[in-house]
């Protein structure tokens, strides 16, 4: 069969070593957000100094031509770039919910990509011609480049938010889903409070006295204000997601309880320094304390966007696509026929398995597993099943949604679940060089049929 | 007219086309405008060396546009190619950004401009090779379960080879559309007739599609092209002529190029063929079309 004509679309599928994909996409999210955010507050921040600077503040003219390159050389090369390596990424991991996500929302898409152009004409005008232009220019110029910097997040939050609660019917119902405006004013607050941070470590640069330090710090640090109401929106951000997605920040995943709990610590630590430190008590901050309360903010980011991605789970796209990249009816189409039955690829490494079932195995580890775990590196699935006898084994695997709530069902037939259990068992014992084929139990196929397809 | 309908295909098509000729513009500018400034020194390559880093961060911006359109007119098989090539395919994205410091590196520094110049052409020069190799690969289903089970992550096919020679003579004849506005000299004229040769000479070996007539289109105005580049050349005159030609030859180029792949326009799908949000689409684009024309005027009556 062609890979084009199944009704399920199976992918050629890549492994990534001892690295599991979440990881590699999500390196390259976290280095985008981060940028993205702080090209967003930085526009803003450089608005509120072209202010001052034409009302007197020669130092803030100063900042805002110097700092404005750096921003250009980092956030625009590397953010910009980063942006198209998200959706080259993302097809790797997961094509089918990239692919879906452009369906819904192209136009949306396109709308995100007309800002960001505009983003980027302002900016780099700026960049080039800012010391030529008056004054009106240069505010009107910066004021464009801030706004359209901040609309390109406005209309990739309601897309990326989507995936996690995707609302009702209709591409506005799913733009401005449940946690459209929690994840956009929190994603404002960062971005401001990176630029602010950002700003800190850029004037301890500037050769100028201390006085004059002073006096453009205590300016720069008003943009990390705003992380004072960062508790109540994530507070709002939790109360709308689903409860499934909650319990597991809460305490029923004990990875993702962490990852909270280090993004709500660096938060903490950054805005306590900000606020009371600096904007209540008004002391100086040196370079070096501004560059580790960057890395800190760092910390949060990645933190942040873990608990993003891992809230969502087990879907891609709440209720219309797991993270297998199937939908509820394939995975009960997927019962009937086998997982591996439409799938077009052969494997890579077929002479490796001794039996016609291991290599079944393979297929349907690669199918159904592959996107977020590994065989023996991170997330490995022959660690994690290592203490299980094998009728557990069949169990726990033939009612997966109900052994972890972050699974998703098991999307094949009882002859795939013993496939992958025989493949498991293998590779549990060295992958030895002989290894008997066995028969499917017949009560996989009623702990399938009792585990549903949702 | 072909290849539009009156359908949202036909839509996405047209913005995919529009988007993909002004995207290739840009990129044509800096790939060969790299290579211009690596082994010339004149007011041009002075020029270049200035607005490199500019044009090739207004090329990968514009580029986003038909990546995404892209997505939707053949969304199984660029995936499926991306996927296929894996991690080879995925180089394109440090190779980007290696060559775009390396242009403001050769902007900054006299002392390793002629490294940075020659580091980033060859990053350029293996994102064109990357981008025809994915175009024919995603052309080519019959062999992808081959490619896939032998784990190979280069599609070496006999066309690729040519297609690239085609679209390097069409980045000349593009860059000299540029460059002759920035510093119009001879030798860009001279540029762009060898591009044009090269492009055609290419086509004949790729094969020529006489099925419909935007390929006529596409001779005509090479012709005048050539015509106005070679009047330039001889007489110093004739630019307005040779860049009028050479646009129109980028349009229809962008349609005769697109031909052989509209017989795999996937079927619509559901969710795309509903989805909402084109009036916003079409007020934004609009409204940043008229934006970005006031950052031109406002940064042009700055520089005169």
């Amino acid at each position: 069969m062609s890979p084009l004509d199944s009704s399920i679309p199976y992918y050629p599928v890549n492994e990534f070593g001892p690295l599991m994909k979440g990881l590699v996409i999500g390196g390259v999210g976290i280095l985008h957000v981060f940028l993205a955010q702080f090209a967003i507050g930085g526009g803003m921040l450089l608005y509120y100094f072209e202010g001052l600077a034409q009302r007197g503040n020669a130092d803030a003219r100063t900042f805002v031509d110097g700092y404005f390159r750096i921003l250009v050389l980092v956030s625009f090369v590397v953010g910009a770039l980063t942006g198209v390596a998200m959706w080259f990424t993302t097809i790797q991991v997961g094509a089918r919910t990239l692919g879906l996500m452009v369906d819904e929302f192209h136009w949306l898409w396109g709308t995100e990509w007309v800002w960001f152009a505009v983003e980027i004409t302002s900016g780099y005008a700026f960049y080039r011609y800012g010391p030529k232009l008056s004054a009106r220019a240069r505010r009107r110029l910066l004021l464009m480049y801030a706004v359209a910097a901040w609309l390109s997040l406005f209309w990739i939050n309601g897309i990326l938010s989507w995936q996690l609660t995707p609302g009702g019917s209709g591409v506005w119902a799913g733009f401005f889903n449940p946690s459209f405006w929690p994840s956009l004013v929190f994603r404002t607050c960062v971005a401001a409070t990176l630029a602010a941070l950002s700003a800190c470590i850029v004037i301890n640069t500037m050769e100028v006295s201390r006085e004059q330090r002073v006096v453009l710090i205590h300016r720069a640090v008003r943009f990390a204000a705003p992380m004072a109401l960062m508790p109540v929106l994530a507070l709002w951000f939790m109360a709308v997601i689903p409860e499934d997605s909650r319990s597991w920040l809460l305490g029923g995943s004990m990875p993702m309880m962490m990852f909270v709990g280090v993004a709500a610590g660096a938060s903490t630590l950054i805005g306590g320094y900000v606020i009371v430190g600096l904007i209540v008590k008004r002391l100086y901050i040196n370079g070096a304390t501004a560059t580790m309360l960057l890395v800190l903010a760092f910390g949060a980011t990645a933190a942040g966007e873990f608990v993003r991605e891992g809230a969502r789970k087990p879907y891609t796209i709440r209720d219309v696509l797991y993270s297998t990249s199937l939908t509820p009816a394939d995975v009960a189409a997927l019962r009937i026929t086998g997982a591996t039955a439409g799938d077009p690829y052969a494997l890579r490494d077929a002479a490796r398995y001794v039996t016609p079932q291991l290599a079944r195995g393979a297929k349907v580890e690669r199918v159904l597993c592959d996107a977020c775990h590994t065989m023996r590196g991170t997330n490995a699935l022959v660690e994690l099943t290592r203490t299980w006898t094998d009728d557990q084994l069949r169990l726990n695997l033939a009612k997966l949604q109900r052994t972890k709530a972050f699974m998703p069902p098991f999307a094949g037939n009882a002859d795939d679940v013993e496939a992958l259990v025989q493949l498991l068992r293998w590779e549990r014992a060295g992958a030895p060089a002989t290894w008997p084929e066995t028969q499917a139990p017949p009560q996989i196929a009623t702990w399938l049929d009792e585990a549903g397809v949702k | 007219m072909w290849p539009f309908t009156a359908s949202m295909q036909s839509v996405w098509l047209a913005l995919y086309l529009a988007t993909f000729a002004l995207h290739a513009v840009f990129v044509s500018t800096v790939a060969i405008g790299t290579g211009y400034a690596l082994v010339r020194k004149d007011a041009l390559a002075d020029k270049l060396r200035d607005w490199l880093p500019f044009l090739l961060g207004a090329g990968i911006t514009a580029g986003v546009a038909p990546l995404l359109f892209l997505q939707l007119l053949y969304q199984r098989r660029f995936y499926t190619a991306n996927l296929l090539m894996g991690p080879r395919w995925g180089a394109v994205v440090p190779a980007l950004i290696v060559g775009f410091y390396a242009l403001y590196l050769a902007k900054a520094s006299v002392k390793w401009r002629r490294p940075a110049l020659g580091v980033g052409l060859a990053c350029f020069l293996f994102v064109a090779w990357s981008w025809t190799e994915i175009h024919a690969l995603m052309l080519a289903e019959p062999a992808w379960r081959a490619m896939y089970a032998a784990g190979d992550r280069i599609y070496a096919e006999a066309g690729i080879v040519p297609r690239l020679g085609l679209w390097l003579g069409a980045m000349a004849a593009l860059f000299a559309l540029v460059a002759a506005y920035l510093a119009p000299s001879r030798l860009v004229a001279l540029i762009a007739l060898k591009g044009l040769v090269l492009a055609t000479v290419c086509a004949l070996v790729i094969g020529w599609n006489a099925a419909h007539g935007w390929s006529y289109i596409l001779l005509a105005a090479v012709a005048v092209a050539a015509g106005g580049w070679g009047m330039m050349l001889a007489t110093g005159r004739g630019l307005p002529v040779a860049t009028g030609a050479t646009a129109a030859a980028l349009v229809a180029g962008a349609v005769v190029r697109e031909a052989p792949r509209l017989a795999f326009l996937e079927p619509v799908r559901d969710e795309a063929a509903t989805a909402g949000g084109f009036p916003v689409f079409a007020i934004t684009l609009l409204v940043g079309v008229a934006a970005i024309a006031w950052i031109v005027r406002t940064v042009r009556s700055a520089d005169s």
